[in-house]
Order: structure tokens, then sequence, then C-alpha cells
């Protein structure tokens, strides 16, 4: 019993990795630009279709080439997907259209993953075998799901901290004026966030494939995930999605251990109206302090 | 090197300069004074971009600058400094100095040299390099904020209110770091409120009174020309 | 004390002759609405066509929906994604008590309904707390937990089987050959225009909609935006609850796969192509995202999805408006009024209100008592320890350097921000730990830095919100003025005035609201020279004919010389210097002040 609780909770924490990575690149496009990427969930499962396609058991030579490929070409999808979105805030004083286009967006890949590869749900080999957890046989996607949110999370922190490009993001994100008096080249620098969020969920989904459904539908799963991972967390807070993520995560295996797998989504809904109504900043995020 | 001709700007529906011309030269520093709410920071922000003017002209080295974005004007040499001592809290003193090189035309090792002299005008700052900007204290982090705009090397210089939240006492020093930056062939413009502590150490004034040019006059008849009209309440 | 006939002098704009060009074409969009809907819901009846006749059925209901969205949306400015499971709520809850459980399909109604309006609550709370994003991102994640669930509970809802239902009595000819059922789906998305015009047109809808854009404004009005939220909320969910039940019969089947997200998207979709705000937007979305792809295609109905996205991010990028509101954005360009010079001027009505009244000098009642007031922002002391008295009637100016806490002493007595510790009064009664909308109700009118102006009202609608704000009935000589003014502005645009123009609107906010006590925030910025004169006239009006206590935070120290009767210095947040004009100006604590330019 006891143990069972344990290997639940595990999987409950990589699952909530994938929930982490996703809430960690919201964090950096809404830090440079506020806006928060509906389509970010599609553009993940973009990254299972990618391992599905160009990773199927194929040698770890390839499906490390494949790997760095897809991250690539999703973060070309999501760049171009930014140039789109920052268009008409340019002139425009409405500044609320990034919330429809995005969501058009997020419609437009599913309804494209949708019409060319069919309602199904595609199943993708695990190029890490195995293992066992106190006796339990566990998918090697799951140790490459935590694994990979330890990297984007230290990762992000080396970048923004120790580069020149990632200071001035994270400069962006603390003063958006004095950033522009300083000479920051805004746009381009919102569209390199937006191309480092497509890189990250687009090798999360990659690596991942094997232990999701791949499916033209499941991405609206993960972007609410993902979203109240980065909420209990406090927006802007990468740390706190270490914790928001695998938190959800657990919540959502509990649930579906306790009460049953169709519930999973309702307990992250429940989750995110119970932090927003009693702690809107997130568990770990402070008023007037937006660290990254 | 920084003209402005007949501009008109405000935020949104709200005018608030009217007509106001000006022009920085190379080595010399304007500075102007005026009350609160008289349209200093509206005009230092309309130059640098941040407002869009409704009609005038804003010339840099004789090319208009007028309606480009802030980070356009930087990077073409029009470095303005906010008001508030602002800097980025959550960068080191060293990165926030670094992100000064953004508007930089030039090298690695004028880089180097640039941080350097920043370092040896305010040993504060090369002491507490590694620290956050957020530890410093008010007046420290203007010295940061204009260390930061010293890097970029820009022709103009403008600077919004250097005093504000700072005791009276760090005015003075900051004050002769830009006269001596100035002199180095910079337009520096200073806006103020504390004009005896300033007019000193500026070549030209000017006052602004509710959004237009009161007069202008070298900045060593100040004092006087201030002192002549009567006091409107009294 | 000659104000009333000195505040500004020259023509008034009621002499206009031009004849007046709708504000809006708001009515108009109705009446078109309700003819497109008319033939689309009884022509296939009279040409006998059973296909379209269904599918007109259901582009009906979905259209009803859509304009409970727009209300919810652009009225309101709630951004719900999840519209689609609140229909499919009312339809399920109906569907089970009728099919399944053996109701009478009016009682069974009755329970969609009630399911819809706690569907609506649900959304609504959040909403208390967050708004944008995040309450798009809650509302969305109901719409993709709803068809879970209903596959989940099965034991209720019969899961993915779904429910199959007949309602005879409705589906059967009744008149001219068409069913009650042809003719409520017909009569019904007309209803919704009349009932998203109407709430328009009413104080709710104008209150609505200052809470959307301007809470703060809002509370200053004694609105709660709250409940604005709530009762938004609520409209929709019981107006896309209706469309759930005439849904109901109109399919003869609900199943969870009829209620996912797609349907909430085509909702929102529908809204935005065809233009946020406009009454006619969501037949026009409905009929191009839903029909295009449905009915034209038929064929290629996986496209379906990829249509409705497509469809609308064109709309974003191309069209902002939309394609009704960009026809009526040409439209108003060439038929807008209510620019320039002669827009909007008030002496002539203020001088009708005052004639004949003598004028008054300040009492020695107290207005306004502030004491021993504190107000920190974390560690920042913006008032500390303030003692003030303002007396009834008088002007009362407050005067400091930026970051003295002028503002922030304005915004504790309106409500907006509340004392750390100290307490204050108005007009004796203790106002400490009152709400802004509270405080509102007790006759404080106030106006803001950059003034509230909304440009999608009417010039006369943004005037109107004072009347609503109101407490009481009206004076005979307030009804009066207000109806001058309805026929002056009432088809003019609020979007040409000028900046000084929209500081009096503000202020004939306060008057028609009859607040005797008016604060003001920095009035004199962004004002010219001549209209600095008249707004000097303007308050010495205020308080010396109309009584009304004026409470002035202003950086122009002539401005505030010439007219207050008592001036508070602030500096750092305490009271350095009160007195009368004279006195205060020769205070040594107070010098300094002009030093900055010596020569206020």
């Amino acid at each position: 019993m006891l143990s069972e609780i344990l290997i639940i909770v595990i999987r409950g924490i990589a699952i909530g990795s994938i929930f982490a990575t996703i809430a960690m690149s919201f964090n950096i496009v809404h830090g440079a630009t506020n806006i928060f990427n509906f389509a970010q969930g599609n553009m993940f499962i973009l990254g299972g279709f990618a391992a599905y396609f160009l990773a199927n058991q194929v040698g770890l030579g390839q499906w490390t080439l494949m790997l760095l490929l897809s991250g690539l070409l999703i973060a070309a999808v999501v760049t171009i997907q930014g140039y789109i979105t920052l268009l008409p805030l340019r002139s425009s004083v409405e500044q609320d259209s990034w919330l429809i286009s995005t969501v058009s967006v997020s419609v437009i890949v599913a309804a494209l993953l949708m019409i060319t590869q069919g309602p199904f749900a595609y199943s993708v080999s695990s190029i890490v075998p195995s293992f066992r957890i106190l006796g339990t046989r566990t998918p090697g996607a799951y140790a490459l799901a935590i694994v990979a949110m330890l990297f984007w999370y230290f990762a992000l922190r080396f970048f923004l901290r120790k580069t020149f490009i990632g200071l001035a993001i994270s400069a962006l994100s603390q003063d958006f004026d004095a950033a522009r008096a300083a000479g920051l080249p805004v746009r381009r620098l919102q569209l390199i966030s937006f191309a480092i969020s497509g890189l990250m969920v687009g090798t999360v989904g990659f690596l991942v494939a094997p232990v999701i459904s791949v499916s033209p539908d499941a991405g609206l799963k993960y972007v609410l995930n993902g979203f109240v991972a980065a909420v209990v967390g406090g927006i802007g807070s990468n740390a706190g999605t270490l914790i928001g993520g695998p938190l959800v995560g657990v919540v959502a295996m509990l649930t579906a251990y306790k009460v049953g797998g169709a519930y999973q989504d309702l307990a992250s809904l429940l989750v995110l109206v119970l932090i927003l109504m009693f702690r809107p900043q997130g568990l770990f995020g402070r008023v007037g302090a937006r660290r990254v | 090197m920084l003209e402005v001709k007949n501009l008109v700007a405000g935020y949104g529906t709200i005018p608030v300069l009217r007509d106001v011309s000006l022009t920085a030269k190379a080595g010399e520093i304007l500075l102007i004074g005026g009350e609160n709410g008289a349209g200093k920071s509206t005009l230092m922000r309309a130059i640098a971009g941040f407002n869009k003017p409704d009609s005038g002209e804003i010339l840099l080295d004789g090319k208009p600058i007028g309606g480009t974005a802030p980070e356009k004007v930087a990077q073409s040499g029009l470095r303005l400094v906010l008001d508030g001592h602002r800097v980025f809290p959550e960068l080191s003193v060293f990165d926030n100095l670094r992100m000064g090189a953004a508007a930089r035309r030039g090298d690695r090792a004028g880089f180097n040299n640039a941080v350097e002299e920043i370092y040896s005008v305010f040993p504060i700052l090369k002491e507490k390099q590694k620290l956050y900007a957020r530890d410093l204290s008010g007046g420290q982090q203007q010295m940061l904020a204009l260390g930061q705009a010293f890097i970029a090397q820009p022709k103009v210089l403008l600077c919004d209110e250097p005093s504000m939240g700072l005791a009276q006492a760090l005015l003075p020093p900051i004050l002769a770091f830009l006269r001596r930056w100035a002199q180095t062939g910079t337009a520096v413009v200073i806006v103020e409120q504390h004009l005896a502590v300033t007019a000193p150490y500026a070549d030209r004034a000017m006052i602004i009174e509710r959004g237009q040019v009161k007069f202008s006059c070298l900045a060593s008849d100040l004092d006087e020309k201030l002192n002549a009209p009567a006091h409107a309440a009294e | 004390m000659q104000a009333a006939t000195n505040i500004q002098t020259g023509p008034v704009s009621m002499a206009e002759t031009k004849p007046k060009g709708r504000f809006n074409s708001d009515l108009t969009q109705v009446w078109i609405g309700v003819g497109l809907i008319a033939i689309t819901g009884f022509g296939p009846v009279i040409a006998g066509n059973s296909y379209w006749i269904h599918t007109f059925q259901l582009v009906n209901i979905f259209i009803a929906a859509a304009i409970f969205q727009n209300m919810l949306f652009v009225d309101a400015g709630q951004k719900s994604f999840g519209q689609g499971a609140i229909l499919g709520l009312a339809a399920y809850v109906t569907a089970i008590l009728y099919g399944l459980h053996g109701w009478s399909f009016a009682a069974a109604s009755i329970g969609g309904i009630v399911a819809a309006m706690l569907g609506g609550l649900l959304f609504a709370l959040p909403a208390l707390r967050v708004q944008g994003f995040h309450l798009g991102f809650v509302t969305m994640s109901a719409a993709i937990v709803f068809p879970q669930l209903l596959v989940t509970l099965d034991k209720w809802t019969n899961g993915i089987n779904g429910i199959s239902v007949t309602v005879p009595a409705l589906t059967n000819p009744f008149v001219l050959g068409m069913s009650p059922l042809a003719i409520a789906v017909a009569v019904f998305p007309m209803i919704a225009l009349f009932v998203h015009y109407g709430i328009r047109r009413s104080k709710l809808g104008r209150s609505m909609f200052v809470a959307a854009l301007s809470p703060e404004a809002a509370r200053s009005l004694g609105i709660k935006p709250g409940v604005m939220r709530f009762v938004a909320f609520v409209i929709a969910a019981v107006g896309t609850g209706i469309c759930g039940i005439l849904y109901l019969p109109t399919v003869a089947f609900v199943s969870p796969q009829g209620f996912n997200i797609e349907l909430s998207f085509v909702f929102f979709f529908a809204v935005v192509v065809g233009g946020r705000g406009q009454m006619l937007g969501p037949i026009i979305g409905i009929w191009i995202v839903y029909i295009l792809p449905n009915i034209l295609l038929a064929g290629f109905v996986e496209y379906r999805l990829l249509m409705y996205g497509c469809l609308t991010l064109l709309a974003v990028m191309a069209f902002p408006d939309g394609i009704v509101g960009s026809v009526e954005r040409l439209r108003a360009k060439r038929k807008q009024t209510g620019g320039g010079e002669q827009a909007f001027r008030i002496d002539g009505f203020l001088a009708d209100l005052q004639a004949g009244k003598t004028a008054r000098e300040p009492s020695e009642e107290i207005a306004v008592e502030v004491r021993n007031g504190t107000k920190k922002f974390g560690e920042v002391v913006a008032v500390s320890a303030v003692d003030l008295k303002v007396r009834k009637g008088e002007v009362h100016g407050l005067i400091g350097a930026n970051g003295s806490g002028k503002t922030s002493l304005l915004n504790v007595l309106s409500g907006l921000s509340r004392l750390n510790s100290g307490s204050f009064m108005i007009n004796g009664v203790e106002a400490t730990n009152l709400a802004a909308d509270r405080i509102a109700n007790m006759s404080l009118g106030r106006t803001f830095q950059a003034p509230r102006i909304f440009s999608q009202m009417s010039l006369w609608d943004n005037l109107k919100i004072g009347m609503d704000a109101r407490v009481g009935p009206a004076s005979a000589d307030i009804t009066a003025l207000a109806k001058a003014m309805e026929e002056s502005f009432g088809q003019d645009s609020a979007t040409l005035l000028s900046h000084g123009q929209r500081r009096l609107v503000e202020v004939m906010r306060t008057v028609l609201k009859e607040a005797t006590i008016v604060l003001f925030d920095e009035p004199a910025a962004g004002l010219s020279q001549s209209e600095r004169t008249n707004f000097a006239n303007l308050v010495k009006f205020l308080s010396r004919q109309m009584g009304k206590t004026v409470i002035l935070v202003e950086h122009d120290l002539d401005l505030v010389w010439g007219i207050a009767d008592t001036i508070t210095v602030l500096e750092q947040g305490r009271v350095v210097s009160s007195g009368k004009p004279d006195v205060v100006a020769k205070d040594p604590a107070v010098q300094h002040m002009f030093v900055g330019s010596r020569h206020a």
C-alpha cells in the first residue's frame, strides 16, 4: 500500500516535471512580452509527433540528432507564431489581441494534426529502457522528464544570468521602460524568448513522447496543466515551477489512483481555482519580486 | 547636436507640451527647470521616443528621430536616464553596466575601459559589482544608472531628475561627473528641481512652465532672472 | 461672486443646426438582425425544405448563445472561453430530468436553467479575484473538463452513448406548418438581441461597462465591480442555458462529443470575426464561422476546426474590429459628431441651473475630517499621522512635491485605499473602513488624473453615468439639466473631445450625481492657460453657487492660491503647514516649495 503510494508520487513528480517545463516556457515568454501562449500545449504535442516520425525505433545517434532537429523545428514554428502575435500589438491600442490569436493558433495546430494524422494516439518507442522502482517497472521516459525539467531549469538559469542576451531578456521583464531607454532591441529579444520557449517544449515533447498520448487533442491538457503549474509556483518564478509542476502532477496521479483517471483534469482545475481564489500570487510568488 | 523644434506632445489625449523648442550642443550642459507637473519629464520622454509627438520636430545630428521607438533612439546615440534611479533590480551591478553596451557603437576594449572609468569615478560600484542592484542605496543606483548610460557613450545624454529620492549631499559628485562627461564632447541635458545646486555645473538653463518654455538664459544668469518677477501669490 | 455669469462666454452647442448622425448603429443593427433571423427561421419552413429548417434552427440557437457571449465579453469585459459548457450543462440536465427521470419538459427545463446559472456562478467566482488570461484559462479548463465528466459520470448521463429524447408536443406542427419549437428557436435569438440592446441602454449595462473598463472609476461612482461581474455571468448563463434547452428538442440527442471545447470556441470566435461589441456581430460571425465550414464545405467537414482557427486569426490580423465592426467604423467616421471647440461647453447649462440663486460662503461645519491618518505601502509611509479638517463649502487645496502623499490621501478619502491607522469622517459619519462604493454613495465625487472617458459610449452616456450614480431621485433642476444635455449630446461621440473638455465631462458627472464633496486629482494638468482660468471659475462656481465642498490636489500653485479658501501643504506624508493662502505663503516651512522655480 505504502509502496504503491510511493510509486504514484514518483510518477506524479515525473508527469509534473513535464508541466513544470511547460510552465517555465510560459514564464520566459510572459516575462519578455506579457503574453501567455495558449498554443504552447499543442507545440509540445508537435514535439511528440516529431519523435514519432523522426525517431521511432532508431539508434542513439540518430535519436540525439533528431531531438535537436525537432527542438529547432518547433522553436522556428513558435518564433513565427510569436512574430504574428506581436504584429498587431505594435500599433493598436487594443492590447488583448494576443489572447485571441494564440487561442486560434492553438486550434489551427490541433486541426492540422487532426487532418493529417487522424484522431489517433500514436505510440512511440523509448530510447531509454524501463527500470524498476520498488519492484515496479517504470518507463524510462519518466526519468527523462525529470532530467529535462532540471536541465531546462539550470540552462535557463545560466542563460538568464550569464549571457548577454539572457540578461537582456531578464532586464526586459524587470523594467520594460528602462530596458528600452538602454537601447535593448526589444522586439528581437521577445522573438528570442518565443524561440527558447519553443525549443523547450519541442525537446520535452520529443523526450516524453513514449509516456504521453501523442494525439491531436492532447495539447489542451498540457497547456492547462502547465498553466496551473505556473500559477501554483507563482507566475514568473522558475524555481516555483519546480515545486508547482510536481505538485500538480502528484495531485493528478493521486486523483487518478483514488477517484479515477477521468478526474485528473478536474483535479487540476480545482487546484487552479483554489490557488487563484486564495493565493493569486502563487505559493512561492512574492509581490514585487520577479526572479527569473 | 540635439535640436527640438515646436514640439507638441502628451500622454494619450492629454496634451502636456505646447510648442517647446530647445537645442543642446556638444560639450555643453543644458539645465531644464520648472515646477512639478510643468512637463519636464514628458519632454524628456518625448525626445527619447516614449511618447509620440503630436507635432514638431526632433533632430539628432540633423536627422529626424521623432516618432522612433525608444530603443532605436538609444541605438542612434541619444540616451535617456529615467527619473527615480531606475536600474534592473535583479541584475548584478556589473551586469547592469553590461546592459549599457546594447546601445554602444564600440568594441570590447572600449567597453572595458568605460567600465574602468566608471569604477574609478564611483569606486563604490566596483566594491559592490557582484551585488544585486536592488541592494544598492538610491544614490548608488543613480550612479549605476548614469554609469550604464556612460558605457553607451551617447552623443546626447538626457538625465531626468538625478536628485530624485537622493540625499542632497549626493548630488554634487554626480553633477561633477556629468560636467566632466560633457567636456568630452557629449551634449548633456539635465532636468532638475534643485536649481541652485545644479546651475553652477550647467552652461545654459531653461525654465518650463505649464508645458511651455518660459525663458532660456545662461546658467550664470538664472538666479537673477528667477528673482526678477515678484512672487505671484504674495 | 459673479462666477455664474462668467464661467465661459460664447454660444452653447445646443444651437447646432446640422442634423446629427447616430452615434452608433446599435438599433439599426438589431432590426437588421431580427430580419435576418426571421428569414432564416421562417423562410425554410415556408419553402418546405427540411434540411435547411433543421440547419438554421441549430444556427439560430448558436447565434443566441453568441449574442450572450458578446455581451459578456465586451459589455462586461469577461473573457470566458467556456460558454459551450454552460449550454451543454443546461441541455444535459434537461435531458436527464426529462428523458431519464420522466419529469415534464417544463419542469426539466427549469432544472436546466438552474444548472446553467450555477455553472455561471462557478465561472464568476474566480472572476472576483482574477481577470484577463487567468479567467480565460479557468473557463477554458472548465470547457475541457465538462465533456470528460459527462463520459465518466455515466451512472447519471448514460456516458458516451448520450441521451435521445423526443418532445412531440414541441416538434409537431402548430401554426402555418410551424412547430412551437421552430417558432421558439426563431424568436429566442431576437429576444436575445433585444435583451443585449436593452442592457446596453440601461443603467445596469453602463455600470457593467464602466466596471469592466475602469474598476476604480466604477467604485468612485458607487458601483461594485464584483457584483457587476456576477450579474453579467448569471445573465449570460441564463440566456445560454435557454439555448441549451432549445438545443435538446432540436437535435433530439445529447452526447459528450456535442459539447467539447470546440463549441465554446465557436461562440467566442463568432464574436471576434463578426465584430466585438457589434449587435449584428454574432449573427454574421456564426454564419461565417459555423455555416461556411459545416454547410457550404460539408464535404470537407474535417477542415471545420482549421477554418474556425484561420478565419479568427485572419480577423485579428486584418480586421481587428471584425466584419460588422469594420463597416460600422467607416459609417461612424463619416457621421461622427462632437469634435471641435464647441463640442462640449457647460456654461449655459450651469447658468440655467443656478439662475436667481444667491452666493454662499463656506460654513464652519466640517465636511471631511482626518484624524492622525497613516497610510503605508510596504515600508514606504505615504501619509504620516495627518490631521485635516475641511469645512463645508470651502475650496481646500492640497499641495506638495511628487511623492508627498497628496494622491495617496485623496485615494484614502475616496475609499480606493485604506488607512493603516487613524480615522476619517465624512459629514460627521465614520468612513475609515468603508469601501469606495459606499463612500461614493455618501455624496462624494472625484475626478482622475487621466479623465475616465469611454469612447464606446456616446457623450451623453458618458455624462449619464453620473445620473446613474445618484442615491436619491433627482431634483427638478438636475432633471431639466439632464434632459437638456441629452438633447445636445445624445448622438455625439466622446472620442474627439479635447483633454480640457474631457475634464469637464468628469466634473459634470459629479454635478449630475449631486455630490456635495468633490475631490479633484491634479485637474489642471494638461489644461491650457485659458482652460485653467475657466476651470478656476468653475471650481469657484461649484463652491460658491452650488455650495459644494472641493478638495483640490494640484501642482499649479497660481491656480491653488487663486481659488483656495484653505491650503494644506504635505511633505513626505506629513502636514507641514495649513491655513489661509496668504498665511501659508509666508510660512518658512513652505518657502522651499517655491525655490524650484522661485516664481510660484
